[in-house]
């Protein structure tokens, strides 16, 4: 009896969504990877004869560069938000319990206040004749204006800004499963602070670590309107390079070529993630 | 049942709001190309709406075009002229229906019937100008500037500007060279790269969107700028000159096309129309600094428009000017390629 | 020293998120037109704002997509965290995966395949381009969100309904929905801020037919400083901050 009536409401959901899905994701997808090994044609965008010419393209040296300098930009970002995201998680995750609710929210406030305004209030602060200048002027720290936007500096101040959240988060949430018992553990058994953060502390938070790497590096390699706002168009990342061949230069295969990388990379950061953790889950049982 | 109420949803979802289409006219235009009091002039006379969207270069007007093809509902676009030809013969206009068409006599004789469209078929001229130097002379010391060339001394590091527009910058780098700005030659144009690389350290900025905003912001001092933004700009700021530059300025002329799919065509003949209006004309060529190719338009002009030397050169200033030429999608993939090299490198 | 050093440490960092978004509001205000100076306080960009046709089409355009994008995610990724609980099927473990792939994604890959895939099936351009988009994204986050509501779902309330002779169907509908009812909500008002925000997807798959404020908005800061988009963000600003605070007090509420 139950069989019967459970089963069309069970198929009705199964195929909405595998409909959605397969129809939504996989196919587009397989259509991105497919386009990619075309050839590219003025007029109707793609042609044959099948070839890898796009992703020979991608390693002529002179893209490669562009290519280099973008992953170095979003490295970069990521790099700081580490930096200032790991103390922070773990200063946050110190804080009694009431306040931390509070705190969490003011951190995600700003992710839901919307990001091109965000960046272009950056901008106001930045520019030659911004806040920041004339807060540095009037105290007399600086003569001169310092040349802040339209720098790879400011696409990376961008950058932070936008997806800090989303390092501090993950990281937030390992420290709060650390287990304090094996910190004195550790410490019982003579291991200095050094040594605790470098053996127990750092593997520990790994799986935060590097879930927030990938929340962070793969839009830093996408989010083409900050270097458009902030970097003068120019310091261009991966985004800027696929959105100018689709919607610019009409390179298709290139384009698609370029969004392959992506794909690559974020597939490699989460087999990447689901190793640390289970790595972690075998040392824990 | 469930799965009934969830088509049910969702078809009511899809075709909620396409269901209502007014009669509206989509304008795909340059961005700052257009004064807002003509659009609600325009809006007020006939009742249609206009929606207007704008690009910053003729190539991501043109990909876009391609790209929407059938489903694209822009009505009227403004490519430049080497791009009329271009989209000309590759079928993607509508002719322009001449008898719906007022005050078309009144255009310069000079400017119409050119070769990116014999008898104008297919397109009417909007407005015309040229991109030449931008100098803020607040900021700059010492030599005045004359030339593009100058662009590459060392004392403006870090202060110099460039249209985001792959053929004037090339077009600037091929002139310095002493070649022409419109070369297919590939040994030209890398020659033009090598040339262009060694300014690129000293460029803040490339932009193609209000080219006259880092000057006016205080971010750039010298560079590229188009006529009609210099005008605007020096309305703000005094002491931000537009100079003829020695190897010759860029002169390009942009005109009303309507899409091969266009929805409205109708409401696109009357938009032109209204536009040709010689007071509508000199309205526009007054508020945004361009020159308007229609001459009975040019007698309303105030004196301080007609006679600025930027907005409407005179026979000394177009000495080596150059005109924009269609150079086919072979080269254009030469430039395609040193030019994304360009702009990410140091 | 080891309690005030990690305190001054986040103040700082607090400070340093908040700057931007206060700066925003209070320029919003701001009477002078160059951007970077204070002129006095005034209303006149809000005013500017309202008056701007094209800018208020646009607004309405966003919140419709958002509402109804939102909304159509939430029933589907409502419909498929149930399956995942409840059901064991084949490829469920695929399911999971594929919806984690899409939430991480980045946001131009998922772009330019739709674009492929609607210029393949001659999708025009538009309303149903933006939804469809929209929803693909907005999807894994609902799912995600529910799901995690039904993990922490007492599993014998369904088995006594169903022993009471409940059909699946109603015992969905009277004890499943309600006890999920605030993960939709909070899965509904994530869906909604993500359509609201989204530029980079948007840039591929929207034509001149439905144009939405967050085009509108980048071709605005694209052009300059203008300081209607700072009265533009502080709006959407309180608007976020309405939405966000709803769904946390929604979430608070739930767990009592």
């Amino acid at each position: 009896m139950h069989r019967v009536m459970q089963q069309p409401f069970k198929t009705a959901v199964l195929i909405l969504v595998w409909g959605w899905l397969l129809f939504l994701v996989l196919a587009p997808n397989l259509l991105v990877v497919g386009a990619s090994v075309m050839t590219r044609d003025p007029v109707s965008f793609l042609s044959l004869p099948l070839n890898l010419d796009a992703y020979r393209q991608l390693f002529d040296p002179l893209y490669l560069e562009v290519f280099l300098h973008s992953l170095y930009m979003a490295a970069m970002t990521t790099l700081v938000c580490l930096l200032i995201g790991y103390p922070f998680a773990w200063a946050l995750s110190k804080v009694g319990k009431q306040r931390q609710l509070i705190l969490i929210f003011l951190l995600i406030v700003p992710f839901w206040t919307n990001s091109l305004v965000r960046t272009y209030a950056l901008k106001l602060i930045l520019a030659t004749n911004g806040l920041l200048n004339s807060a540095l002027m009037s105290i007399g720290l600086i003569d001169e204006p310092l040349q802040l936007l339209y720098t790879e500096g400011a696409v990376i101040i961008g950058l932070v800004y936008l997806l800090l959240p989303f390092m501090i988060l993950p990281l937030y949430s390992v420290f709060e499963d650390l287990k304090q018992e094996l910190l004195l553990a550790s410490h019982d058994l003579g291991a200095g602070r050094l040594s605790t953060f470098i053996h127990v502390i750092v593997p520990l938070t790994l799986p935060g670590i590097l879930a927030g790497v990938m929340l962070v590096l793969l839009p830093a390699m996408g989010l083409f309107f900050v270097p458009d706002i902030l970097g003068g168009s120019r310091n261009l990342l991966v985004g800027n390079v696929i959105k100018n061949q689709f919607l610019d230069a009409r390179n298709w295969p290139f384009g698609a070529a370029a969004s392959i990388v992506l794909t690559v990379t974020m597939a490699f950061l989460m087999f990447a993630h689901r190793l640390s953790k289970r790595r972690i889950g075998e040392e824990g049982a | 049942m469930k799965k009934l109420a969830l088509a049910g949803m969702l078809a009511v979802g899809l075709t909620g709001c396409s269901s209502e289409e007014p009669q509206v006219l989509n304008l795909y235009n340059w961005s700052e190309y257009m004064p807002q009091e003509v659009l609600d002039r325009f809006t007020e006379e006939t009742g249609i709406p206009v929606v207007y969207t704008t690009y910053d270069s003729n190539e991501a007007m043109y990909a876009r075009l391609k790209l929407l093809d059938d489903s694209a509902a822009y009505d009227l676009a403004v490519p430049s002229t080497y791009y009329v030809s271009k989209m000309r013969q590759e079928d993607l206009l509508l002719p322009i229906d001449r008898s719906k068409i007022e005050g078309f006599d009144n255009l310069d004789p000079e400017l119409v019937n050119l070769d990116i469209d014999p008898e104008n078929k297919f397109s009417v001229p909007y407005l015309w100008g040229t991109t030449g130097l931008a100098v803020d002379t607040a900021d700059i010391e010492g030599e005045p500037v004359t030339a593009w060339e100058d662009l590459w001394q060392d004392r403006f590091d870090g202060r110099v500007m460039l249209t985001n527009d792959m053929r004037e910058v090339f077009h600037v780098g091929l002139r310095v060279l002493g070649y022409s700005g419109n070369s297919t030659n590939p040994d030209e144009i890398e020659a033009a790269y090598e040339k262009l690389s060694e300014l690129i350290p000293s460029v803040r900025t490339f932009n193609s969107d209000a080219p006259r905003m880092p000057y006016l912001e205080g971010e750039t001092d010298v560079g590229m700028i188009w006529n009609g933004e210099a005008v605007m700009g020096k309305d703000t700021m005094e002491s931000l000159e537009y100079v003829y530059p020695e190897e010759g300025i860029i002169a390009w002329l942009d005109s009303f096309v309507i899409p091969k799919n266009a929805k409205n065509p109708e409401a696109a003949h009357q938009f032109i129309s209204f536009v040709l209006q010689p007071e509508i004309s000199a309205l526009i060529s007054e508020e945004i600094g361009y020159a308007t190719p229609n001459l009975a338009a040019r007698d309303l002009l105030p004196d301080e428009v007609a006679n600025n030397r930027a907005s409407y050169p005179n026979a000394t200033d177009m000495i080596n000017a150059e005109f924009q030429t269609d150079i086919g999608d072979d080269a254009l993939q030469v430039y395609a390629k040193y030019w994304e090299m360009l702009k990410s490198g140091r | 020293m080891t309690r005030w050093l990690p305190r001054t440490y986040l103040t700082l960092v607090y400070i340093l998120l908040y700057v931007p978004i206060v700066v925003l509001v209070v320029f919003s205000f701001n009477e002078s037109r160059t951007g970077y100076a204070w002129g006095g306080l005034s209303l006149r960009w809000y005013e500017a704002l309202f008056n701007n046709r094209a800018m208020v089409n646009a607004m309405w355009n966003s919140l419709w997509l958002a509402l109804s994008a939102a909304t159509v995610s939430t029933v589907i990724g409502a419909l498929t965290a149930l399956a995942l609980h409840r059901y064991r099927f084949r490829g469920k473990k695929l399911l999971n995966g594929m919806l984690f792939v899409v939430m991480m994604s980045p946001e131009i890959v998922l772009a330019i395949s739709l674009l492929a895939l609607f210029l393949l099936v001659g999708l025009q351009l538009g309303y149903v381009s933006l939804l469809l988009a929209h929803v693909t994204f907005c999807l894994p986050f609902v799912v995600i969100t529910v799901m995690a509501r039904l993990s922490g779902f007492d599993e014998s309330l369904p088995e006594a309904a169903r022993d009471l002779g409940a059909s699946d169907f109603t015992m969905t509908r009277t004890v499943l929905i309600p006890v999920i009812m605030p993960a939709l909500l909070a899965g509904w008002l994530l869906g909604f801020t993500l359509s609201l925000d989204d530029v980079v997807v948007s840039t591929f798959v929207s034509g001149p037919s439905y144009e939405i404020l967050p085009l509108r908005i980048y071709s605005m800061v694209r052009v300059g400083l203008k300081p209607e988009v700072n009265a533009l963000g502080t709006l959407l600003l309180v608007f976020s901050l309405v939405m966000l605070m709803l769904s946390q007090w929604i979430l608070i509420r739930s767990k009592r």
